[in-house]
């Protein structure tokens, strides 16, 4: 061993103590002297100080998923595996007058045959009928083959006829329901009279579909018997089990459920849902495994979607430009489903509201949790009106935010989303001026907020091997988010190891539990878990080795590779690891306070170019701004928040559910007409890791989507003087838009 | 029971006969999984069951079952199946052991999740039947490195930028960008986005799609520069 | 899809023969080339045919060869993508390079034929739902017509009663071009179609098809005459999301300028009417006249859209189109060629 330095002191402050390590300084490993404190417990420390966390990490899965090797739920095969298909409702309201099987049981291939038992359909894509077969072809013919009369009912499929007088009741109660009222119309009425400048509109926002590219679905490895275990595409792994059993008969204890790798949820796969209760009860019914995964036609008809929304809203401030009152009627359009919606004035302080808030039921699929649910749909009015209120009051649209918000936060990502593209010079005073030419820009922005707080849920275990092996392992679930990589982070980190040192376990339900991957909550549910837990297996390592070490537990650290004492010994971690014999150690983790944070803002600054001769919408740069307290992963948290404004992006210019009116029918449930963003129609996505956020951990999954649209469609109006309120914008309503403008010149 | 691609039953060209692997031995002596055991997964009982030594691969009319040689990953590959099962399903139902890398989003021909490389071009295997993929060699993303230690530019450049979220899209998009890279090694953003335009990706990883494109571009150069 | 017989005859007079009793019945046999929209229609169940003959083992019918005195002759298996890369096709015909490029995705390109795109069934989504019966499958009504049907994607011109807009590119880029669609049939024997003449509209032909192509007719290639118009010409594909989409709406112009003026010109429409449309009031608009006169640009825009019937939701097609021909005519005045096939003013070339 090479010569070392002095001992250090012995610590001031009990826990408390200096020790030298090695650490890589500009390339070179040098002995940095740091205090540790071993009777703190867990905790992040400096920020910059750190090796792995709060830096680019590449995802550890990466290598599976380039190679294709990576298994998710749909690539699953098992021994006598049969697929599964459902026969769905093709009407959006009807009744199932009879049901026969027999031409579809004789079909070759065709193992099982299930009437679900549905008279009353609702919406088309409610499950009508079910087959299990050898072959996915099989499976299809064998749908076909089920002969059903169908008395089709009176469907509705818009707000606007649900509330009609004499409209069929699609729940007792009647169409309109969930109705809650805040405020005094009268008074706000009056304070709205008073104010110096008043906006209104009328904003409607459409269904929009997940579109994960894995549909929804299991793989059920049930053969009869007392066990089962469940491949699948799961946004939460624990929420699998007890559905599972609840559909097989089983003991939910006996049933496994394993998400090695899923393609996508964003709030829409919780719990073994429709298509998973169909697979069981087939493989209940044949004792054979079944894969159903929805085709992508049925996953648009009855996977879920975020609800639809229609807002009257009328908005009025003071000339120094304060919110004084806003007057809102907002309807939530969830189908079947209650919807979701924030209320106005969502984020923005105003003192005299009156809200209105209900429910209006149609004949189509229920909404369910999408990324951000309810916030989008209040973002964007709210957005669009506060705006409108600058451009009237002659004040910057950052300033007028500025006034309306409290938060420091705020204030500082519109500086920075504004330095970042220019806001200064790109925003126009008026809508295109002084531009010439049919390409007009504009600048605009919106803000956003979330929760993002996580607490006890996962267990974690850390074990390392006398080999020098180091695992970590907890049932929790990586959606794309990078769960499994910043799982592996923290514990390297704690070790002062490489992450390619640490292999992570994770989408198994036989290990430790973790809360389902919704609200933002992973990480700060499952880091600070995981981060105990590293730090148990440390504490319990050195504890281990320091006799063979010759010091005691707490003169030891970790760093760069190695364990030192601060006596100047130094081992190599597998040399240290060799020190344990022949037991390992294995320590658990769970969540503790400190850790972690909650609350987070956001700030989406749009940048577009609008050819006022065709009505194309060039989106030139999005910026999104973000706090989320500690990065774990720098680089996959700039991938989410790329991936949220993109999909932000999408709500605002090219997505919808479409459902004709005479037919009841989804005309666009495929992806040549729901149209998702593609590569022509990328922006440059600039994210921005708001760092002057020192908390702990927090999630950021949902801001990162919610203002997206609204300042598109700020940055448009700012381009071209078209205000377009209903989503998508896309060309024919630029086109309409400017046709009206010119109209109501040309009428002067 | 886990599927290792790397894991075959193939009947290699070389005059020495099938070349089992070591795992292949393995699994066929029993000591891993129970395959043999089972009947052949994706066969049903049939009617028209194929004669096992019968190649329909160049009949003039193909029905029922049809016994198909396609050249997949530069080996030949048997598969028994119908005239309607497309390239997409084959690989993916109808290989022992099945290639799962190429992945089922839309099966229309929308989305690009399902591309591979037909005949030195990118096609959606969803849209070409299997019956229409023979005598033309395939590459699938398994097709592209030998193992995970051995990636290409392409992949480590994927993984470098973070140009993957959930990944199932990835396979078609570096499938995308390999045949890109093949035909124009010197691609601009402009080009990399014209050639990725029939892929989609729902978690948004497309603006390190395009960095990672373009980053392997540079690497493959000063590679065959150096 | 529904178990099919898949027969591959390897000459055209088989492959006829086989046709021969082809109906616009669900069960019919039907033609493969590439298989791209075909593939489409039958996982759909829009077709069901019990025997599909594939044209693929067919010599003869793939690529495109060029000559100064005959022009252009395009073998019907010729893929998309060989259009768009053909260097004669590029230099001396670009509206249908143009096209070729603006075509889907290249994932498609690569696979997808020009007889396959010439042929190719309508994207209305009416017409592709399998529930929904409507004119054009045999049933009584056109559910895209009504006032409060989703018709923004559907036609402004040819009168109804059915309103699909042909999604071909490369149809209206050929037709600016004078093509001839030639076919053959083992009983009737070759045709040479002028391809103005080639599609149909509801109100003309059988309103199962849009071709007038009997049922054993194979299109066995295209031929392009060498035509003065051709060299300065243009294809803009306007659509709601560039990467991949069909066009709102499309325009293929082909001028022969002569001493700074129009001396011939053809402008030809997509995305607006059943059929490839045709606007010889605003080819007249321009004849006789300077390409960088904006009265006379403005003049065609105003004529290519005279007689437009919008429906509900596609008035903006009115103004897109008289957009878009100001656009081509823009570019060809400036004596370029876009190489993009956006509908942006960006990435011109020389």
């Amino acid at each position: 061993m090479a010569d070392m330095p002095a001992p250090a002191a012995a610590p001031a402050t009990p826990g408390k103590h200096k020790i030298k390590v090695p650490k890589v300084v500009n390339g070179f490993e040098t002995m940095v002297e740091i205090e540790v404190d071993d009777a703190a417990g867990p905790s992040w420390g400096d920020r910059s100080q750190m090796t792995v966390l709060n830096k680019r990490i590449p995802r550890v899965d990466g290598a599976q998923k380039v190679t294709g090797q990576a298994r998710y739920t749909h690539d699953v095969r098992l021994p006598g595996m049969l697929y599964g298909r459902i026969l769905p409702s093709p009407y959006a309201a009807a009744k199932v007058t009879s049901i026969d099987t027999r031409a579809a049981e004789a079909i070759p291939g065709v193992v099982v045959v299930i009437d679900y038992g549905n008279k009353t359909l609702k919406y088309q894509g409610d499950p009508v009928a079910a087959v299990a077969a050898e072959t996915m072809e099989a499976a299809e013919d064998g749908i076909r083959a089920i002969k059903v009369t169908y008395e089709p009912g009176q469907h509705l499929v818009d707000p606007e006829s649900a509330i009609k007088d004499g409209a069929p009741k699609i729940y007792p109660e009647g169409n309109i329901r969930a109705s809650q009222k805040r405020g005094d119309e009268a008074a706000i009425d009056q304070e709205l009279a008073g104010c110096a400048a008043v906006v209104e509109g009328e904003f409607r926002t459409p269904f929009q579909h997940h579109s994960s590219l894995e549909t929804h679905g299991i793989v059920v490895d049930y053969t009869g018997g007392d066990t089962a275990t469940v491949y699948a595409s799961t946004q939460s792994t624990f929420s699998i089990p007890g559905d599972a059993a609840g559909a097989l008969g089983l003991q939910a204890s006996n049933v496994v459920a394993i998400v090695e790798h899923m393609g996508g949820g964003f709030g829409s796969k919780f719990g073994i849902d429709l298509p998973g209760n169909v697979a069981c009860a087939l493989s209940k019914k044949s004792k054979r495994p079944v894969h159903l995964m929805l085709t992508r036609a049925d996953e648009f008809l009855m996977a879920g979607n975020r609800s639809a929304s229609l807002v009257r809203a009328k908005l009025g401030a003071s000339k120094d430009g304060k919110l004084v009152a806003i007057k809102a009627e907002q309807h939530r359009l969830g189908g079947l489903g209650e919807g979701s919606q924030r209320g106005l004035p969502y984020i923005y302080k105003v003192p005299h509201v009156f809200r209105t808030m209900d429910s209006i039921h149609t004949n189509i699929d229920s909404s369910r949790a999408m990324r951000g649910p309810g916030s989008p749909q209040a973002s964007f009015p709210i957005e669009s009106l506060l705006d409108d209120l600058a451009v009237k009051l002659d004040i910057d649209p950052i300033e007028i935010r500025k006034i309306n918000t409290d938060s420091e936060t705020y204030h500082r990502q519109m500086d920075i989303a504004a330095a970042k593209v220019g806001w200064a010079t790109g925003r126009n005073k008026l809508p295109g001026e002084g531009q010439t030419g049919p390409l007009k820009r504009g600048m605009g922005l919106g803000l956003a907020e979330w929760g993002g707080g996580g607490g006890p849920a996962c267990q974690v275990t850390v074990k390392i091997s006398p080999d020098g092996g180091v695992t970590v392992s907890v049932g929790s679930q990586d959606l794309g988010t990078g769960t499994r990589t910043y799982t592996a982070g923290i514990v390297a980190e704690e070790f002062g190891l490489p992450i390619t040192a640490v292999t992570a376990f994770i989408g198994d339900s036989r290990l430790g539990n973790a809360n389902g991957s919704g609200g933002s909550t992973t990480a700060a549910s499952l880091a600070p878990a995981v981060k105990d837990a590293a730090y148990n297996a440390r504490v319990a390592l050195f504890q281990r080795i320091a006799p063979a070490m010759g010091v005691k537990s707490e003169a030891l650290a970790a760093s760069n590779g190695k364990i030192v004492t601060d006596t100047g010994k130094s081992v190599t971690f597998k040399q240290a690891c060799a020190m344990l014999g022949t037991t390992a150690v294995d320590a658990k983790g769970e969540w503790k306070p400190g850790l972690s944070d909650n609350g987070v803002h956001g700030v989406h600054l749009a940048h577009v170019e609008v050819d006022t001769q065709t009505g194309r919408v060039k989106v030139l740069q999005l910026v999104g701004v973000q706090d989320c307290g500690l990065p774990l992963n720098r680089l996959t948290i700039e991938s989410q928040l790329n991936g949220g404004m993109l999909q932000g992006m999408g709500y605002g210019l090219t997505e919808g559910k479409v459902t004709d009116r005479t037919t009841g029918l989804m005309l666009n449930n495929n992806f040549e007409e729901y149209k998702l963003p593609g590569c022509k129609e990328v922006p440059e996505c600039i994210p921005i890791i708001d760092d002057a956020d020192t908390r702990g951990v927090i999630g950021l999954a949902e801001p990162g989507t919610i203002p997206t649209a609204g300042a598109i469609a700020n940055a448009i109006y700012n381009a071209c003087g078209v205000r377009v309120r209903n989503l998508p914008i896309t060309p024919d309503k630029i086109l309409d838009g400017l046709a009206a403008l010119k109209g109501a010149k040309g009428a002067v | 029971m886990a599927f290792d691609p790397t894991d075959e039953e193939t009947t290699e060209t070389s005059s020495a006969g099938p070349r089992l692997s070591r795992r292949g031995f393995l699994k066929q002596a029993g000591a891993i999984g129970a395959a043999t055991a089972l009947a052949p997964l994706g066969l049903g009982d049939q009617p028209a069951e194929a004669a096992e030594d019968r190649d329909d691969s160049k009949s003039a009319v193909q029905s029922g079952k049809i016994n198909l040689t396609l050249n997949v990953n530069k080996k030949v590959r048997k598969v028994t199946v119908e005239p309607r099962t497309t390239l997409l399903a084959t690989l993916r139902d109808h290989m022992k052991p099945p290639l799962t890398g190429t992945k089922i989003v839309c099966d229309r021909g929308q989305c690009g999740a399902c591309t591979v490389v037909l005949d030195g071009h990118t096609v959606y295997s969803c849209m070409i039947l299997a019956a229409d993929a023979v005598g033309k060699p395939i590459t699938t993303v398994e097709g592209l490195a030998p193992d995970t230690e051995h990636l290409t530019p392409v992949q480590a450049a994927f993984i470098e930028h973070d140009a993957l979220q959930c990944g199932f899209c990835t396979p078609g998009f570096v499938m995308s960008v390999t045949s890109l890279l093949a035909h124009n090694p010197n691609p601009t953003e402009a080009d990399v986005r014209q050639a990725c335009s029939g892929n989609v990706c729902r978690c948004g990883t497309y603006p390190k799609v395009f960095e990672a494109a373009l980053d392997a571009a540079k690497k493959m150069k000063l590679g065959r520069n150096a | 899809m529904k178990a099919f017989e898949l027969a591959h005859p390897t000459t055209v007079a088989e492959a006829s023969r086989q046709m021969a009793g082809s109906s616009h019945d669900i069960n019919s046999p039907r033609l493969m080339g590439g298989g791209q929209d075909l593939l489409g229609m039958m996982k759909d169940y829009l077709y069901t045919p019990d025997r599909v003959i594939d044209l693929k083992r067919i010599d003869g019918l793939r690529g495109a060869s060029y000559n100064s005195k005959s022009g252009l002759k395009i073998g019907a298996l010729t893929t998309i993508t060989q259009i768009a890369e053909h260097k004669d096709i590029q230099a001396h015909f670009p509206v249908l390079a143009n096209a070729a490029l603006s075509v889907a995705s290249l994932q498609i390109r690569n696979v997808g034929t020009v007889g396959g795109n010439l042929c190719q069934r309508p994207r209305c989504w009416y017409f592709r739902n399998e529930h929904i019966m409507c004119l054009k499958k045999g049933g009584d009504r056109c559910y895209a017509a009504p006032e409060n049907a989703e018709n923004k994607y559907h036609a402004i011109f040819g009168g109804g009663p059915c309103h699909i807009v042909h999604p071909s590119d490369l149809a209206p880029a050929l037709m600016s071009l004078g093509s001839v669609v030639h076919v053959t049939s083992s009983r009737g024997g070759d045709r040479a179609i002028p391809i103005d003449a080639f599609y149909t509209l509801p109100s003309q032909g059988s309103i199962y098809q849009e071709t007038v192509l009997k049922p054993d007719e194979v299109v066995t290639h295209v031929t392009v005459p060498v035509t003065p118009v051709a060299r300065r010409s243009v294809y803009i594909k306007f659509r709601e999301k560039e990467s991949f989409d069909w066009s709102l709406v499309s325009v293929a112009m082909a001028v022969d300028v002569d001493g700074g003026l129009v001396k011939d010109c053809r402008i030809v429409l997509g995305g607006v009417a059943q059929i490839p449309w045709r606007i010889p009031a605003a080819e007249a608009a321009l004849k006789g006249k300077s390409l960088s006169n904006a009265a006379v640009v403005e003049a065609a825009a105003q004529a290519a859209t005279k007689g437009a019937v919008p429906l509900s939701q596609n008035g903006y097609k009115v103004a897109l189109t008289q957009a878009l021909v100001r656009r081509a005519a823009g570019i060809l005045a400036a004596g370029k060629q876009m190489a993009s096939d956006t509908g942006g003013a960006e990435e011109w070339i020389a």
